[in-house]
C-alpha cells in the first residue's frame, strides 16, 4: 500500500463518523519502490490530499522531506512535486497496522495489502 | 468457511435460498465461492472487456479511480496514465491482484474505507449482480457514488436475465445459482481450492501501475505481456485454462451442465464446443482421475463432488461417461433491461449518461450529480 492510498482511508465503522481520519500507522515496515513520475497524477492530487494528514503521518514513520505547508506554487513546483512523488507514490508501507483515533479499530496490512473489512456488527 | 448442506444442482437454477440473512448468504453463495476458485477464476479473467477499456482510456490523464470488486484487478493496468485503487470481497482474489504490483485491499462494496468524493471515477463490473436484495444493490451502488465527487463518472456492469450466449436462462427467474467447476487438481490435494497457490497465475494483462523501473531494465513490460499472453492461449487451448467469455465461468461448466442436467439444454451452436470437444474430453478424464481427492475433501466450501449421468448430446458422447468434480454454486440476480438504471435514478444522485448491452451484460455509465 502507498502513502497516498493511506491518505484516501478512513475508519468507516458504523457510527465512527468523525476524528476516524487519518488512520494511525503502527509497528510500520516500509519500502521504496521506484515508479514513474506522473505530473498530471501529482497536480489533480494537491486537491484532495489532506496535506496536513499526510505531513503529520510522515512525521511519524520519520519521512521529514515534505513541507509543512503546500507551497503555494506546488502545481508547478517540480522540486515539491518530485518529493511529493517520492513519498506518496514510492513509498509502500508492506505490513503494519492502521488504528482509528476515534474507536480504535485496528486495519492490518499484510504482504502490503489492507484489510478493511469489518465483523457484521460493526457494518 | 466450510459450508453444510451444499447445493447439488450444477446448472442455472431458481435460488430458492434457505432461512439465512442477507449477509449469510453472500458470504456463503458469493464470498465463499470465490476463495475457493480464486486462482481458477483469476486464470479465465485477462481480457478487458471492450467497453470498460474504452471507458478507461478516454479518461484524463491523471484521474484517480476506485475499483470496487476489481478480482484479479485486470482493469487497473488498462490505463498507465491513471492512479487506481483496487478492492474486492476475496482476499485470495486481492492477492493476486497485489503480486501484480497493484494498489490493493480487502474491503465489503457495502461499506468502502474510502473519504467520501476522493474519486475522479470508479468502475464496478459485474460485481453488483452478487447483491441479494434490491436494496443492498441500491445501496452498493450509492456506497460507490458516495467516494467519487459530483461530476465524476461510474461505469457499471451486470449480468442480463435477457442473454443468448452460452446460456440461456430462464426468463422468469431472476435470481439464480451458477455454477463454477474447477478443472484442475488443487495444488494442495484434499484441502480444497482455496489453497491453490497463486504462483501459477499467468501475469497477461498486468502491467502495473507506476511501472518498477527496475524491472523496466530488466525486461520490455509489453513483450512479457504478449508472451504470457500467448501462454495464456496455449494452455486455452491445451485445455488447461478455460477462456473467458461472458462473465461468467468456463466452457467445462457448460458441458458438466449439459452431461448433469436431466434433458438440459444443449447449446451446440455456440462457437467454442468445436474446438473445445477434443479437450473437454481430456478434461473430463482429468476431473475422473483427480475425482478422489475431491469427493474426499470435506472442508471445500459450497463445493459439492458430482456424479454424472451419460452424457445424452451428441458433441460430448464421446467423453467419459463418469465424471466428478467440485461445483461452486454461486448466487447471481440477473437484470432485467431497464432495471440497472431503475435502481441508479433510485439513489437520487446520478444521472445516466451511456447505457447499453455488451457480452450478455447490461451496462450504464452514470455522472454523479448530488452528495448527500
Amino acid at each position: 500500500m502507498r502513502l497516498i492510498t493511506h491518505n484516501m482511508l478512513q475508519c468507516h465503522v458504523k457510527g465512527c463518523n468523525a476524528n476516524n481520519f487519518p488512520l494511525e500507522l503502527q509497528e510500520v515496515v516500509l519500502e521504496q519502490e521506484e515508479a514513474e513520475m506522473n505530473e498530471d497524477f501529482l497536480r489533480n492530487m494537491l486537491n484532495k490530499i489532506e496535506y496536513e494528514a499526510l505531513v503529520a503521518t510522515c512525521l511519524k514513520l520519520d519521512i521529514n522531506d515534505l513541507p509543512a505547508t503546500m507551497p503555494a506554487d506546488a502545481a508547478y513546483n517540480d522540486e515539491f512535486l518530485q518529493i511529493l512523488h517520492r513519498v506518496i507514490l514510492e513509498t509502500h508501507i508492506k505490513s503494519g497496522k492502521m488504528v482509528c483515533p476515534n474507536c480504535q479499530h485496528n486495519y492490518v496490512i499484510r504482504d502490503g495489502i489492507p484489510n478493511m473489512l469489518l465483523a457484521e456488527h460493526e457494518v | 468457511m466450510s459450508t453444510k448442506n451444499p447445493l447439488h444442482i450444477p446448472s442455472p437454477f431458481q435460488a430458492d435460498l434457505p432461512d439465512m440473512t442477507p449477509e449469510e448468504k453472500e458470504q456463503q453463495y458469493v464470498h465463499s465461492v470465490y476463495q475457493a476458485i480464486a486462482p481458477h477464476f483469476s486464470a479465465t479473467r485477462y481480457k478487458p472487456w471492450p467497453v470498460v477499456e474504452e471507458f478507461l482510456k478516454t479518461m484524463p490523464a491523471g484521474y484517480v479511480g476506485a475499483d470496487v470488486g476489481c478480482g484479479n484487478g485486470k482493469y487497473i493496468g488498462v490505463n498507465d496514465k491513471l492512479f487506481m485503487v483496487g478492492s474486492d470481497r476475496s482476499s485470495n482474489l486481492i492477492s493476486i491482484c497485489g503480486e501484480r504490483g497493484h494498489e490493493a485491499m480487502v474491503c465489503d462494496g457495502l461499506a468502502l474505507p474510502y473519504r467520501p468524493q476522493f474519486f475522479d471515477f470508479a468502475i464496478s463490473i459485474a460485481v453488483i449482480h452478487h447483491f441479494i436484495s434490491p436494496e443492498r444493490r441500491v445501496a452498493a451502488i450509492e456506497e460507490i457514488l458516495r467516494i467519487v465527487r459530483v461530476g465524476g463518472r461510474v461505469l457499471i456492469f451486470v449480468w442480463a436475465l435477457e442473454q443468448t450466449g452460452k446460456r440461456d436462462f430462464d426468463k422468469e427467474t431472476q435470481d439464480v445459482f451458477v455454477p463454477w467447476a474447477l478443472t484442475k487438481k488443487p495444488a494442495a490435494g484434499s484441502s480444497g481450492g482455496e489453497k491453490q497457490k497463486k504462483k501459477k497465475e499467468p501475469k497477461a494483462n498486468s502491467r502495473p501501475q507506476g511501472v518498477k523501473k527496475k524491472d523496466r531494465k530488466n525486461n520490455n513490460s509489453a513483450e512479457e505481456e504478449q508472451t504470457t499472453t500467448a501462454v495464456v492461449q496455449d494452455e486455452v487451448k491445451k485445455g488447461k485454462i478455460k477462456e473467458e467469455g461472458e462473465e461468467d465461468g468456463s466452457v467445462v461448466t457448460e458441458s458438466l451442465s449439459k452431461l448433469t442436467i436431466q434433458g438440459g439444454h444443449t447449446d451446440s451452436n455456440s462457437s467454442n464446443d468445436k474446438d473445445d470437444s477434443n479437450t473437454d474430453n481430456n478434461l473430463l478424464q482429468d476431473q475422473s482421475s483427480t475425482a478422489d481427492s475431491f469427493s474426499s475433501s470435506s472442508s471445500a466450501p459450497t463445493a459439492t463432488a458430482h456424479t454424472t449421468e451419460q452424457p445424452t448430446s451428441e458433441d460430448i458422447s464421446a467423453a467419459a461417461p463418469v465424471v466428478e468434480a467440485p461445483v461452486y454454486n454461486r448466487y447471481y440476480h440477473l437484470f432485467h433491461k431497464g432495471e440497472l438504471e431503475d435502481l441508479v435514478l433510485r439513489t437520487n444522485k446520478a444521472s445516466i449518461v451511456q447505457q447499453g448491452y455488451d457480452r450478455d451484460n447490461w451496462w450504464c455509465i452514470l455522472e454523479k450529480t448530488h452528495h448527500e
